[in-house]
C-alpha cells in the first residue's frame, strides 16, 4: 500500500473516529491530515533493523493544536526503547531510564495535550487546516524534549473498534514504517543531543509533584521541561515564547482553587468575572489563560446547577425526594440508606487504599530485585571472565542452604546469598499483608546459565518456582 | 479471560460518561496474541506499546478532568454547609429547625454521593491499573522481553495512578459527614428499611457501582493458577455477606 494512499486513510478514519468518539474522552486531536503531505517529504534511507537505531532514529511527534507548526510525539519508541533491556541495548539505558522518568505530559508550546472537550473540536479543525511543513521537524528538534502526547487514532473504545481498528493497524504499520526509516544524519545528532538535553536533570522533583502532600500550592503541570520546582504557589516555569500557547494538562489541587476562587470573587463573582482578569489576578505562572477558562466554565457549572452535577439522575428523584422527606419514617429509611451506602463506599476505598498500597510495594520489591539481579548477573560475567574455575560454585550452594534464614547478608562473595538475604528481609517486609498463607517470594528472572542458584521461589506451593531453596520465611 | 470479563461488567455498570474511558483490555490482548515470540523488535510490539501509552493518556485526561471537578464540588459543598449553617442554624441570621433540616438533609444526600463518586475514581484509577498490569504480565510471558517492570514504574508515576489528592477529599467529607451529622441511635433496627431505601434513585447508580466494585475487587484477588509475587493476596471483605446480598436486592440484576 503505498505510503501516501494509506496516511490519507488513517487520517480520514482519524476524523470521523474524532466525531464519533463524542468530546469529552479523546481530548486529544488526532494525527492531523497533513501528516500526509509530510511524509513524502521525509528523505528515504535504508530500513533500519536493530532496536538500538529505531530508538535513536525517532521522529518526534508531537501535536499542537493552536501552533502553526504542527507534530506530533512518538511515544511509541520511547517506551519501546525501555522495554529490550535484554536486546543488548546497554547503550540505551541511561537514555530509556530518562525517558521513563519524564512526566507523561509535554508542555512544550508546541505540544498540546488535553483540554476539555469544549476546546477539542475547535483544535481538531485546526490541526487539519495547517500544514505540517518541514520546518516543523527543525523547530521540534530545538525544543525541549517531549514526551508522549498520544491518543485518539488508534481508538480503542470499544464500540469503534471493528474494522475501522483494523485499517488503521495497517496503516499505522507503514506509518511506523516510514518513521523508522528517517535516518536522516541530521535528526540523529540533533537526536541524540535532545536526549542528552532532556536529561531533566530532577525529573523526579516534577514527578514529585504529583505524589501525595509534596506540593501543596503547586499546580501541577506535567512537563518535560528541566527546571527546578520553585516553592509557594507557582509552577514550573515553560520559558519558550509561546508559553501562553501551552496546553498542557493542569493539576487543579484545592489550594489552587482556592486562589482561583479569590480572584474570580475580586473580580465580581463567576459571572463577571472574564478569564484573561483571572489568569491575571491569579498570577501563576505556567497557567494560561486555557486552563483557567475551562475551569471557569467548570466552576460556573457547579454554582448554578449544583443537583445536575452529580453523576446520578437526580432530577427525577428529587420531587419524590422532596414528598417523601416529610414522612419520618422514610427519612430514617433514608438516612439508613444514606449510611449504609457510605458503609459501603467506605469499606470500597479503604480497601482500594490497601490495594494501592500492596501494589507501590511489590513494585518497589520487584524492582529493587531487578536491581539486585542485574547487578548480581554483571558481577557474574565479570567472574567468568575474570577466573577460569567455575568449579567453585558447587561448593557454595550447601552453604547457602545451611544459613539460617534470618540472618543478614554475611560478607561472603557468594552472590546468592546476597540474593537470598535480600528475599528474606523483602519477605519480612510486608507485615500488613492480608493473608499471609502466600508469601512473595522472590522471583528473579535468572536465566539458567547464571552460576549460582537462582533463590527463585520459596517452598509454599509454588509450581511456577524452578529451583530455589526451602527456606521457611 | 476472567479479568476481561469483570472488567467488562464494572464497565457496564460505571456511571454514564465514564463508560468508554476504561482500559481496552481486550483489544490489548488481542494485540498480545499477534504478537510473533521472535526477538526483534516486531511492529505488532510497537503497535502495543503505543496503545498502551495512549490509553495511559486517555486514563490521565479523564482523571484528571474528573479530578478537577471533583476539587471544585468539594468546596460549593463546604461554602453551602457553611451558607446554611449561618442563615438557618441556631446562631444564625433566621435559625430555623425545619429549613436547617430539610437543607442538610440535601447536603447530606449529595455528600454522600459525592463520596462515592470519588472513591469510584479512586476504583477506577484501580482497576486500570490493575488491567494494565496484567496485559504487561502478558506480554511479557508472550515476548519473553522485560517491558512490564520499567513501564509499570512508569505508571506508577501517572497522575491517574497517584490519586492521594482523590482519597484526602474522600476523607474529608467522611470527616464532614460525622461534624455536621453526628451519628445518632444505631442503625441495626432500620437496617432493612435501609437496604430498601437504598435501592432509590437518588444514590442508585453510585451505589450500585459501588456494591459492584467491591465485589469484583473480591473476585478479581481470589488467586488464580498464575499467581506470582506479583499478585495481590486475597481480599478480606468484613461484611462479604452483606454486600453480596446488597448485589441482589439491587433493582437490575447484574448478569
Amino acid at each position: 500500500m503505498p505510503p501516501a494512499v494509506s496516511k490519507k486513510k488513517y487520517s480520514e478514519t482519524q476524523s470521523n473516529e474524532m466525531e464519533a468518539s463524542g468530546a469529552m474522552s479523546r481530548s486529544l486531536s488526532i494525527l492531523p491530515s497533513p501528516l500526509k503531505e509530510k511524509f513524502p517529504q521525509l528523505p528515504d534511507s535504508p530500513q533500519v533493523t536493530s532496536s538500538q537505531e529505531l530508538t535513536s532514529n525517532i521522529v518526534p511527534f508531537c501535536r499542537s493544536p493552536r501552533s502553526s507548526n504542527q507534530k506530533m510525539v512518538g511515544n511509541l519508541f520511547s517506551s519501546a526503547s525501555g522495554c529490550p533491556s535484554d536486546l543488548a541495548c546497554s547503550s540505551l539505558s541511561p537514555n530509556t531510564s530518562r525517558w521513563m522518568n519524564s512526566p507523561f505530559y509535554s508542555t512544550s508550546p508546541r505540544d498540546g495535550v488535553s483540554f476539555p472537550s469544549t476546546q477539542l473540536s475547535g483544535s481538531v479543525v485546526e490541526n487539519n487546516d495547517v500544514p505540517w511543513n518541514v520546518d516543523a521537524i527543525d523547530n521540534f528538534l530545538d525544543l525541549p524534549l517531549n514526551i508522549p502526547v498520544q491518543n485518539g487514532p488508534i481508538e480503542t473504545s470499544t464500540g469503534i473498534m471493528g474494522s475501522e481498528h483494523r485499517a488503521k493497524k495497517i496503516d499505522w504499520q507503514d506509518w511506523t514504517d516510514e518513521l523508522i526509516t528517517v535516518n536522516d544524519d541530521a535528526l540523529d545528532s540533533n537526536w541524540s543531543d535532545l536526549l542528552v538535553d532532556v536529561n531533566v536533570p530532577d525529573p523526579d522533583p516534577k514527578l514529585l509533584d504529583l505524589r501525595p502532600g509534596v506540593s501543596t500550592c503547586q499546580p501541577q503541570i506535567h512537563q518535560a521541561h528541566p527546571h527546578p520546582v520553585p516553592s509557594g504557589e507557582s509552577c514550573p516555569v515553560i520559558d519558550s515564547p509561546t508559553a501562553t500557547s501551552t496546553k498542557a494538562r493542569m493539576r487543579w489541587t484545592p489550594e489552587l482553587h482556592e486562589v482561583f476562587v479569590d480572584a474570580v470573587n475580586k473580580l465580581g463573582g463567576s459571572e463577571k468575572a472574564t478569564p484573561k482578569g483571572v489568569l491575571k489576578l491569579m498570577n501563576v505562572e505556567g497557567l494560561t489563560i486555557y486552563h483557567v477558562k475551562s475551569h471557569l466554565q467548570k466552576y460556573r457549572t457547579a454554582r448554578f446547577k449544583p443537583e445536575s452535577s452529580e453523576g446520578t439522575s437526580e432530577k427525577k428523584s428529587n420531587s419524590a425526594a422532596d414528598i417523601t422527606s416529610l414522612d419520618f419514617k422514610t427519612t430514617v429509611g433514608i438516612t439508613e440508606a444514606l449510611r449504609l451506602q457510605m458503609e459501603v463506599q467506605k469499606q470500597l476505598h479503604e480497601q482500594l487504599e490497601i490495594q494501592r498500597n500492596l501494589q507501590l510495594r511489590i513494585e518497589e520489591q520487584g524492582k529493587h530485585l531487578q536491581m539486585i539481579f542485574e547487578q548480581q548477573k554483571k558481577m557474574e560475567e565479570e567472574k567468568l571472565r575474570a577466573s577460569s574455575s567455575n568449579s567453585d560454585r558447587p561448593s557454595h550452594l550447601p552453604s547457602i542452604d545451611e544459613q539460617p534464614p534470618n540472618d543478614k547478608p554475611e560478607p561472603s562473595d557468594d552472590n546468592g546469598a546476597t540474593i537470598k538475604d535480600v528475599c528474606i528481609r523483602a519477605d519480612e517486609h510486608p507485615s500488613k499483608k492480608e493473608t499471609s498463607s502466600e508469601t512473595k517470594p522472590c522471583k528473579v528472572r535468572v536465566p539458567d546459565d547464571s552460576g549460582c542458584s537462582p533463590p527463585t521461589k520459596r517452598a509454599k506451593g509454588h509450581e511456577t518456582g524452578t529451583s530455589g531453596a526451602s527456606h521457611e520465611s | 479471560m476472567k479479568f476481561g470479563k469483570r472488567l467488562k461488567q464494572q464497565i457496564e455498570q460505571s456511571l454514564p460518561g465514564w463508560q468508554d474511558n476504561f482500559l481496552s483490555y481486550k483489544e490489548l490482548k488481542k494485540l498480545v496474541r499477534l504478537i510473533s515470540s521472535s526477538s526483534s523488535l516486531s511492529l505488532s510490539e510497537a503497535e502495543f506499546v503505543y496503545l498502551l501509552n495512549n490509553e495511559m493518556e486517555k486514563f490521565n485526561a479523564f482523571f484528571l478532568e474528573q479530578e478537577e471537578d471533583f476539587v471544585i464540588r468539594h468546596k460549593e459543598l463546604r461554602q453551602r454547609i457553611e451558607r446554611v449553617i449561618e442563615r438557618w442554624g441556631p446562631n444564625g441570621t433566621r435559625p430555623s429547625h425545619l429549613e436547617y433540616r430539610k437543607e442538610m438533609a440535601k447536603i447530606r444526600k449529595e455528600i454522600v454521593n459525592f463520596h462515592g463518586e470519588m472513591v469510584l475514581l479512586v476504583n477506577y484509577s484501580n482497576i486500570n491499573y490493575t488491567g494494565l498490569a496484567k496485559i504487561l504480565k502478558k506480554y511479557d510471558k508472550r515476548t519473553g522481553r522485560v517491558l512490564r517492570l520499567p513501564f509499570i514504574q512508569k505508571v506508577l508515576q501517572q497522575p491517574f495512578f497517584t490519586t492521594d489528592l482523590i482519597s484526602k477529599l474522600v476523607k474529608d467529607c467522611e470527616t464532614t459527614l460525622e461534624t455536621v451529622f453526628p451519628p445518632s441511635e444505631p442503625a441495626r433496627k432500620s437496617r432493612a428499611a435501609g437496604m430498601q431505601a437504598a435501592a432509590l434513585p437518588p444514590g442508585e447508580g453510585i451505589f450500585r457501582n459501588t456494591v459492584a466494585a467491591l465485589l469484583t475487587m473480591h473476585e478479581i484477588r481470589r488467586g488464580s493458577s498464575t499467581y506470582s509475587h506479583f499478585s495481590l493476596p486475597p481480599l478480606n471483605l468484613p461484611d462479604f455477606d452483606v454486600i453480596q446480598s446488597l448485589q441482589l436486592l439491587s433493582p437490575i440484576q447484574i448478569p
